[in-house]
């Protein structure tokens, strides 16, 4: 028995994974989910398990004359199979697209369980728009002017000061350490009411950024004040609006006050008095983080995008092209962009937006005029540069399209003759544990446990990877269980064999095994080979029921060999081991007993 | 038992199994091709009594619709797929539901031409990749079974019986399209590809136990070698078609109506494929050491005989 105890180990551990995976209706590791609200959470396709049912019209417009326009045949196909492209990227789940009469398209998604995420990806306003974004643009802000403000003092934070924002408390200084040192600017009432107005929108700047970054996108740059202070030697500094207190219920606003540049000391109260002087001029600048410019280009002049990885290094980029309108501006852009770069050192970027969101905002390396262009980053995914070439390609569909009917509808299969069906599977499956045990005695009964486990860890595998089970998965199933039954099968008779042949128990389980061998291997690495072969033709030509029969059936290949070698072999010697050896017509098929006077010739002569 | 003896009356079987499916599939339509390839109607029906859905399914059979489709998409309102239908044969779904299922009325909420689910040349293109894996499976088989004398036979007789059971199956599909309009959809080409792989398989399983009986005996006439192999491996080939026959039967007798065409393929190709194995795979092998075919043609006489 020891010398099974690693593989009866595995066995075990396998098992409880097997189980434990089966009876957790969802699974969440991390970023890892899988399961559902199906049955074992096993994903499924439409024809075992109902989904979304959504009808789109197309809505072709005439732009000159706002008259509807009639959709041709080859713009529905179109339209068609670029949302057919799109949720087949997606990993929804393969989904029945139809043309419905003239104008319609009838989609079908299976058990999607977020119905947003499916009507966002078909995209029915989805709008691709490109836009020159210019970093840290100074605008002056001329509203303000010397007029609004009364005086300008520099002195310690002083106490009575609260915050005008509550966020900002926590620049507050612990009470043993003196206040800094701040610049206070006193406004006219409506001087500070224009400059309120400034900061607000500055604020706003940076709670977009902050959001940005909590959202896991690349983070926008907010926008800070500039402040030029003429007056006995010139200040000038950079404000971030956090850093701007209001003193309550006054007209003055402190600002930190900035270190010598030079020394990076904070000057004495005194020192910086005397640097403002008496009746300084003040200037306010606003230093716009990021300035995005409409350059006429959107989703329409987009050819193509798709993901791809970089040649060199590998790393998973986004592969645009553009049509000759969109390889026209977007040359013009880059190259002016570039140019912009070398003459003044500021690069502008490309700000790419669906439907006003932001998706990416790359910077120009060169000037791009042949429309071809990649993007990359140095966090980008394999998964992250699907999404985003997928959110790309959405923003062009061939003709605008409203959803007119969205419900839920059940399995093609119908959900009354799939539990049917299920019973029925479940029963045939029982016939045949039956039938293995009765006919085999003993070791059908090891089988017929070797086969649930199999069947168990078929499932496991499937909802791990996952597979999208459907109706032609459950036929690559139902064969690999076949060849599951079958490998058993080729065992025991091999047995019978090594029996009659006289020999003892043991050998006649160890030699079964061995002569056995040669036949399951062959049988199962010319299906694996079949798998595979399926599997690239039909990625290759884009017949996706077989690709799914493929991937089911090479996984229950795969698991059927180990059980048929592990599982089954490991409890057949263990028992063999036992006490109920000595029961050797336990180990015999029925019928067996009266045959060897017939059968034994040919084994005698064998040896 | 001989069964190398029998190898004569077993291609004539065949031929009598194949000949008529290949007579319908070129002069009939040949495969008569389900909604899901040529599109067709969808209603949308919406009942004002309770009705299920097998219910419905059984009196759309009734009405000469055995493929429709119907999905559920609330109590009592139900999409369907058909065939196209013309005025006539709409206005009888809505009569035959109305008359056998809902009495108090029904209303259709929406009647289109629907275009197919899948491309046509879906079809096409699985019948390269099938042929395609065919190459493959041929090739190894040839490279298993490089021991034994003429390997590259063994590979072309079991692409010979995969052939012969992949082209039996749909024969007799289109000989059931004429007789009663059965139809092929996705369906059946996974099922197809399934009767494939276990007619593959279980050829190996018989061809295995030649290779090794071969081996053992190699002073032994061929026939009597591949006689011997086909006596130990038949009670392996139906117990193993036995099993799967159980299920199936289960499936058929119990299961939902909807995957019956689905279980018929497969029931058919598991008979066929076993058969296959035996009666042509191993036999082809004989015939080709034999040179049947030339002798047949050229009414030569028996070179050899099998002892038995």
């Amino acid at each position: 028995m020891r010398r099974f105890g690693r593989t009866l180990i595995i066995i075990v551990v396998l098992v409880a994974l097997t189980s434990a995976i089966l009876s957790f209706q969802e699974i969440k590791l991390g970023g890892f989910e899988r399961g559902g609200d199906t049955p074992l959470g096993l994903s499924l396709g439409l024809d075992l398990q109902g989904g979304s049912h959504l009808v789109y019209r197309a809505l072709l417009v005439d732009p000159q004359t706002n008259e509807k326009v009639i959709v041709t045949e080859d713009q529905m196909e179109a339209l068609k199979r670029t949302i057919e492209r799109r949720v087949n990227a997606s990993g929804l789940g393969e989904p029945i697209i139809q043309r419905l009469g003239d104008d319609r398209l009838l989609i079908q998604l299976p058990g999607v369980s977020d119905p947003g995420r499916a009507k966002s990806l078909i995209g029915e306003t989805a709008r691709l728009e490109f836009k020159r974004r210019t970093i840290n643009v100074p605008v002056e802000l001329e509203q303000l002017n010397q007029d609004d403000i009364v005086g300008v003092t520099a002195d310690f934070f002083p106490d009575l000061l609260t915050s005008a924002d509550e966020s900002t408390a926590t620049t507050t200084p612990e009470v043993s350490e003196p206040n800094p040192l701040v610049l206070m600017i006193d406004f006219t009432p409506q001087g500070a009411a224009e400059f309120q107005i400034v900061l607000d929108r500055l604020v706003d700047t940076f709670l977009v950024a902050s959001a940005s970054i909590e959202q896991g996108n690349s983070p926008s740059i907010p926008s800070r004040l500039d402040i030029t202070i003429e007056g006995e030697t010139q200040l000038r500094f950079e404000a971030s609006p956090l850093m701007i207190l209001q003193l309550a219920t006054s007209t003055t606003y402190a600002f930190a006050y900035p270190a010598d540049r030079e020394t990076g000391n904070v000057p004495t109260p005194l020192e910086a008095q005397a640097q403002i002087g008496l009746n300084p001029r003040v200037f306010f600048t606003e230093i716009q983080g990021q300035a995005d410019e409409d350059i006429g280009l959107t989703g329409d002049d987009l050819a193509r995008a798709f993901p791809g990885q970089n040649q060199t290094s590998g790393i998973p980029i986004v592969n645009i092209e553009f049509n000759d309108r969109g390889t026209r501006i977007f040359g013009e852009t880059t190259s002016d962009i570039v140019l912009k770069q070398q003459t003044t050192g500021v690069a502008d970027q490309i700000a790419i937006f669906l439907d006003e969101d932001e998706l990416i905002a790359p910077v120009v390396q060169t000037a791009i005029t042949a429309g071809t262009a990649i993007i990359s980053g140095q966090d980008f995914t394999v998964e992250r540069v699907r999404d985003l070439a997928l959110l790309l390609e959405s923003g062009r569909l061939p003709i605008p399209i409203e959803l007119i009917q969205e419900r839920d509808v059940d399995a093609i299969l119908g959900e009354d003759s799939l539990a049917k069906s299920v019973v029925a599977g479940f029963i045939g499956l029982g016939l045949v544990l039956v039938f293995m045990t009765l006919y085999y005695r003993l070791p059908g009964l090891i089988a017929s446990v070797a086969l649930v486990l199999y069947s168990g860890m078929v499932l496991a595998i499937f909802k791990i990877m996952p597979v999208t089970l459907t109706l032609s998965g459950v036929a690559a199933a139902i064969l690999s269980i076949g060849m599951a039954v079958d490998a058993n099968i080729l065992i025991f008779e091999r047995m019978k064999d090594e029996l009659r042949a006289g020999r003892t128990l043991l050998s006649a389980i160890n030699i079964g095994f061995d002569r056995a061998w040669p036949a399951i291997r062959d049988g199962n690495v010319s299906t694996l080979i079949t798998c595979g072969i399926l599997f690239w033709f039909s990625d290759q030509l884009g017949a996706t029921i077989v690709q799914g029969f493929s991937v089911t059936l090479a996984v229950g290949v795969l698991v059927s060999m180990f059980s048929a070698i592990t599982v089954s072999r490991t409890l057949l010697r263990v028992l063999g081991t036992t006490g109920l050896t000595r029961r050797v017509s336990w180990w015999l098929p029925s019928g067996a007993s009266d045959i060897p006077q017939q059968a034994d010739t040919p084994v005698a002569q064998r040896s | 038992m001989n069964f190398v003896g029998l190898r004569g009356w077993f291609f004539i079987f065949s031929a009598l199994v194949i000949l008529p499916g290949i007579v319908f599939l070129i002069i009939a339509p040949g495969l008569k091709q389900g909604i899901d390839f040529t599109g067709g109607s969808t209603l949308t029906l919406e009942f004002s009594d309770p009705v299920n859905q097998t219910d419905l399914r059984a009196e759309l059979a009734n009405l000469g619709h055995s493929d429709a489709t119907v999905q559920q998409l609330e109590d009592n309102v139900f999409f369907i797929r058909t065939k196209e239908l013309d005025e006539v044969a709409r206005v009888a779904v809505l009569a035959g539901t109305e008359g056998n299922l809902s009495p108090n009325g029904v209303q259709q909420l929406s009647f289109d031409l629907v275009s197919p689910v899948v491309a046509g040349e879906t079809i096409l293109n699985a019948i390269y990749a099938i042929l395609a894996a065919t190459v493959g499976i041929f090739f190894y088989v040839w490279w298993a079974f490089r021991n034994v004398p003429s390997p590259f036979r063994y590979g072309a007789a079991a692409i010979i019986a995969l052939l012969h059971d992949a082209i039996i199956v749909i024969g007799i599909f289109s000989i059931l399209g004429v007789l009663i309009e059965m139809e092929v959809g996705t369906m059946f080409l996974v099922a197809i590809l399934t009767v494939i792989g276990y007619s593959v398989n279980d050829t190996i399983v018989v061809f295995d136990r030649i290779r090794e009986n071969v081996l053992t005996f190699p002073n032994r006439e061929l026939s009597e070698v591949v006689n011997l192999s086909i006596s130990e491996t038949i009670g392996r080939s139906l117990n193993t078609s036995v099993t799967l026959l159980i299920t199936l039967m289960a499936l058929m007798l119990f299961g939902g109506s909807t995957i019956r065409e689905f279980l018929l393929v497969l029931l058919i190709g598991v008979v066929v494929g076993t058969y296959s194995s035996i009666a042509i795979a191993s036999q082809a092998l004989i015939s080709w050491e034999y040179g049947d075919f030339k002798r047949v043609i050229l009414r030569r006489p028996v070179e050899a005989s099998v002892s038995s």
